[in-house]
């Protein structure tokens, strides 16, 4: 009951039965995403959960509490699939039966980054999964007239360009502020191969953009549709966008 | 009787009074305490207006208002150390209940026991007698009191004046008494109502009771019902002479309750001498075992107790081992659900595996993966298609919950370290616990503390536990369940560390419900830890592993 979309995956198993064992794996999630993106994007495996969380968000009708409650879930579904991105290595370790297990171990190194102001959102589902992970920040701003996007503040921790970077940000509409973020950290001798973007919603232009603009770089998100939920970060944080620069500016 | 067994002991039984209706709550409890106590401290009591009925028969309390349906057990005549061994490096528990169904988990019935005898024959005395010499533990006494009909307005007039025939068996309900015995015999919960003999009427309280391995049903007119009959095992007739009956009745009524002479020599004559020879004697042909003396009579007791220890061996009761041993090398059931095997949870796993691992960073990663099994578990629920205006001003395809009712039941203690994992992904999530812990000495799981949500049987379970290794108490938990009416489609378990045995027996035993779990081991050892294993997640969570491996 209700696990239409949970597709049965018949695994060989190692002397050649085939078992029943039902993964939770949806058609989205084939070994390379979507191809139209290419193997670098990667979609949540969308079961019924993320569905609703995703619906949950985009409904008008949703509370505030209940925006930032769901939210948080999903946020925290995407990083732990971001986490499945980072390097590991392969070690044996002792479990307290007496047994050998044959686990693996992450490698150090890593940061994450985010664009203020939605970005930060997702600040707290990292440091969820990475207690004590280093954070930096950038502040992207688009001209009022202009429409034109620039970094007003940036600050990462100083040897950035020796780390893997999952950048976050949640909403992805034209891709300009992702790009203009990137380069800062391109600026900062980041290597493109070294990041990895976490993204709730994604239209396609965004996608296709940032595929073309970056080719190497990793991204993950729950859903790319063309209409972008741009109200995520006014509801999540309560506050109107870009309330206080149209007064200073 | 009653009032000896009536001290309230937490773990270690299956009867409770349903507490305003909010919760289901199954704990030890027998006797209106307080009222014995008044008496015997020599408090004046107001002497009841309403006679009590005749049938009733050795209770000390003056108050005409008293419960004779009790739940209990040998063990609950211990104090509570007695119940509590402490060892070297551990407490262990010996009042828990064990398992009650075999090992594909079906119910194995109960033992009923029927008594019957006259008014004052001594019934009472040898059922207790007879759970005193017993010792078993699970014993359900249910007495007929509790099923007197509800008196209408002149039929309480009547038995204001003594002219209300108690004795006769319209006085029954026999319908609900069938219903409620064969529940019982199912090993179903049951409400059994309270009968208040002030008002003649039913309270709104109810005792809920619970499937014992032995019933034992006590009453005036145990025989008289051909249903109720048919489904005792065993047939007991308390056969005490006719002047001793009335000697203890008289002494009984005028003494504690002071009535006078006339009144109740007028009601023996009149109804409760006259519904023996038309119904209680008769009924004497259906006895498997008439007991001269009631409950003076030992002889008669032991031979029926050697009687009932000979057929609960044959029913038996051993589980842990034939689970470990059985299904070696079948394919994986189809209501697993494995998580995909993630570097994330690989990771995971590797943290909380490690026997190096702090109990700090223990924590934080077990609940991490708690959390990613609870979603997954969560996405097995069924969903339902919808539509959503979104602020943009497009609506959206979604999909939402189809299910209002989700509730959690942890297995004390490892299985509550998921609570918190499960109250952060489900708002406001009603969660129910059930305790059930290794008898160290026969290596049997055994129930001692059950609290589920009031109409349980509405809801989407998620049963949770951190490990399984035979799966024996995650099939006690389960069975606990479906005895509270919870289809098994509405049964989920989720799990972070599963045994394979262990998946194969519940998936054999219940194939309907549904297991999650992040990792699936392929061993058991003899001291039923899975392997490779995480070692005793409750003592590594909560940091009472024995100190000679503490690490700090």
């Amino acid at each position: 009951m209700g696990n239409s979309d949970a597709a049965v995956k018949k695994l060989p198993m190692q002397n050649g039965n085939t078992t029943n064992l039902t993964l939770l794996v949806n058609e989205n999630s084939t070994e390379n995403g979507t191809e139209e993106y290419g193997s670098n994007l990667k979609i949540l495996p969308a079961n019924d959960v993320i569905r609703e969380l995703q619906t949950i968000l985009r409904d008008r009708t949703t509370s505030r509490s209940d925006f930032k409650f769901y939210a948080d879930r999903l946020i925290r579904l995407v990083i732990e699939e971001s986490l499945n991105q980072l390097p590991f290595t392969k070690c044996v370790i002792t479990t307290p039966t007496g047994c050998q297990y044959d686990g693996l171990k992450y490698q150090k190194g890593n940061c994450g980054v985010s664009i203020v102001r939605s970005g930060e959102a997702m600040e707290q589902g990292l440091r969820d999964c990475c207690r004590s992970i280093r954070i930096g920040k950038i502040l992207v701003e688009s001209d009022v007239d202009t429409h034109e996007a620039r970094v007003v503040y940036a600050k990462f921790p100083d040897d950035i360009a020796k780390r893997k970077v999952l950048l976050m940000y949640p909403i992805m509409s034209t891709g300009n502020t992702v790009i203009k973020a990137i380069a800062v950290l391109k600026e900062h001798n980041v290597l493109e191969e070294n990041i990895i973007l976490s993204n709730l919603f994604c239209t396609p232009f965004a996608a296709k953009t940032l595929v073309t603009a970056f080719p190497k770089m990793k991204i993950l998100t729950s859903e790319i549709h063309a209409v972008a939920p741009n109200h995520f970060g006014q509801k999540y944080f309560g506050c109107r966008e870009r309330g206080v620069s149209k007064k200073y500016n | 009787m009653a009032a000896k067994v009536s001290h309230y002991e937490p773990p270690s039984s299956a009867s409770s009074e349903s507490e305003d209706g909010k919760d289901d709550r199954e704990m030890f409890f027998t006797e209106e305490i307080s009222m014995d106590n008044k008496f015997e401290m020599g408090t004046p009591t107001p002497i009841p207006t309403s006679p009590r009925p005749p049938s009733a028969s050795s209770t000390k309390s003056p108050h005409s208002r008293r419960q004779r349906t009790v739940s209990c057990s040998q063990s609950n005549k211990k104090t509570a150390a007695e119940s509590v061994l402490q060892s070297k490096t551990r407490t262990i528990y010996t009042a828990g209940r064990p398992p009650w169904y075999n090992f594909a988990g079906q119910q194995v019935e109960p033992f009923i026991i029927g008594i019957c005898g006259g008014s004052a024959s001594g019934k009472t005395t040898v059922a207790t007698k007879i759970i005193e010499s017993l010792d078993v533990p699970w014993v359900t006494l249910l007495s007929m009191d509790s099923f007197y009909k509800v008196l209408n307005e002149k039929q309480h007039e009547m038995a204001a004046r003594n002219e209300y025939n108690f004795d006769h068996p319209d006085a029954f309900d026999f319908e609900l008494l069938r219903k409620t015995l064969q529940r019982l015999k199912e090993g179903k919960k049951v409400e059994v109502p309270i009968y208040n003999f002030v008002t003649h009427s039913r309270e709104s309280r109810t005792k809920t009771m619970y499937g014992a391995n032995v019933i034992i049903f006590e009453g005036i007119l145990t025989f008289y019902n051909a249903d109720v009959l048919k489904m005792c095992d065993m047939k007991v007739f308390v056969d005490t002479d006719a002047d001793v009956r009335l000697a203890r009745r008289l002494k009984r009524d005028i003494s504690q309750r002071g009535r006078d002479l006339d009144g109740v020599l007028k009601q023996y004559n009149t109804m409760v001498k006259p519904s023996f020879y038309y119904y209680i004697a008769p009924s004497m042909v259906h006895a498997d075992i008439i007991v001269p003396r009631g409950g003076d009579n030992e002889v008669a007791i032991e031979l029926i107790v050697q009687h009932i220890h000979t057929q609960l061996q044959l029913r038996g009761f051993k589980l842990r081992e034939k689970l470990a041993l059985s299904y070696i090398g079948q394919p994986l059931p189809n209501s697993l659900y494995l998580l995909p095997d993630t570097p994330q949870i690989k990771g995971l796993h590797t943290f909380i595996r490690n026997e190096k691992t702090h109990r700090d960073e223990f924590i934080f990663y077990s609940k991490r993966l708690m959390r990613l099994v609870i979603e997954c578990a969560l996405s097995l629920l069924p969903f339902k298609e919808v539509s959503v205006e979104t602020p943009q001003g497009v609506s959206y395809n979604g999909r939402r919950n189809a299910s209002e009712k989700i509730c959690g039941v942890s297995i004390l203690r490892a299985g509550e370290t998921m609570e918190q994992p499960l109250r952060d992904v489900c708002k406001d999530i009603r969660v129910g616990k059930i305790l059930i812990q290794t008898n160290f000495e026969t290596g049997e799981p055994e129930l001692y503390y059950l609290r589920l949500p009031k109409d349980i049987k509405d809801y989407k379970v998620i049963l949770m536990d951190a490990t399984v290794a035979t799966g024996a108490a995650a099939m006690m938990a389960i069975r606990v369940l479906l005895d509270h009416d919870v289809p098994a489609d509405n049964i989920m378990l989720a799990s972070l560390l599963m045994a394979e045995s262990g998946v194969h027996s519940i998936a054999y035993a219940f194939p309907n419900v549904k297991i999650v779990t992040s990792a699936l081991d392929p061993e058991i050892n003899e001291k039923f830890y899975v392997l490779p294993g995480i070692g005793n997640f409750g003592d590594r969570y909560f940091g009472t592993e024995p100190s000679t491996t503490a690490d700090d």
